[in-house]
């Protein structure tokens, strides 16, 4: 699965973001960039988040950028952003530093990234890949980390 | 036993909250068929118990589900998915 694997293409380390619409839509572009949705995906992720609330926010600084196939994903995609200062999600508390957005086109092909994260998140990987500030620093902590290496 | 995780495009959240909750279960011992599925279509399932991000719950009091449910502040949070779900598994008797 090429597609959802993690490289300098879909990786973006400390971006600045003003708020959570802005690191939502710098996460979102990087699959539209990639290929994986339209443009209408992007803004779909926001409407979606500004109907139903924060519960992208998954775990402590952590969000994950989506919405429906049909919303305007093209192939099943991901993106990873880190930024530089947190974000706020309203009606949540926890300041959010990692955001992985992800296309899916139909109920599975996304599953093994989904895996993957939510072992990062088992593990207290979060914090330590906020703290990476550029690819090489990346495949370092990935080197370190045997379920990274995964990824 | 049917555990339902429900989030608002039915394939990120929801899907990873199954993960974890799968994870919980397999320590406890407890065997249960898991699905997740979209805040639109919940109204049309049936499940045992109902998982999902604390910010449906206003959402959810105006459908009329019947099982128990249980209101996550993160949806990958084994502790919190733990502390929240045993009990409703004890009432029902799967524990």
């Amino acid at each position: 699965m090429d597609e959802l694997v993690l490289t300098e293409r879909n990786t973006l380390f400390k971006a600045e973001a003003k708020d959570w619409v802005e690191g939502v839509r710098i996460a979102g572009e990087m699959l539209v960039k990639q290929g994986c949705a339209k443009p209408e995906y992007v803004d779909n992720i926001v409407k979606a988040i500004q109907k139903y609330g924060p519960y992208i926010v998954i775990a402590e600084g952590i969000a994950i950028p989506h919405t429906r196939p049909e919303e305007g994903a093209l192939e099943t995609g991901c993106a990873l952003v880190t930024l530089k200062t947190p974000v706020y999600f309203e009606g949540d508390s926890s300041p959010v530093k990692v955001l992985i957005s992800f296309s899916a086109v139909d109920n599975d092909k996304h599953i093994d990234l989904l895996r993957t994260l939510v072992e990062f998140i088992e593990q207290g990987m979060i914090d330590e890949i906020a703290k990476v500030s550029d690819y090489e620093e990346f495949l370092q902590l990935r080197k370190s980390n045997i379920k990274m290496n995964q990824m | 036993m049917k555990i339902l995780t429900v989030c608002g495009a039915g394939l990120g959240s929801s899907f990873a909250c199954q993960m974890s909750i799968e994870a919980v279960l397999r320590e406890l011992g407890i065997e249960a068929i898991l699905d997740h599925t979209d805040i639109s279509s919940v109204s049309g399932m049936t499940a045992d118990i109902i998982v999902s991000a604390k910010n449906f719950e206003t959402q959810f009091e105006r459908y009329n589900i019947k099982c128990p449910t249980v209101f996550l502040n993160r949806l990958v949070d084994k502790n919190e998915i733990k502390e929240k779900l045993v009990p409703v598994l004890k009432e029902l008797g799967a524990m």
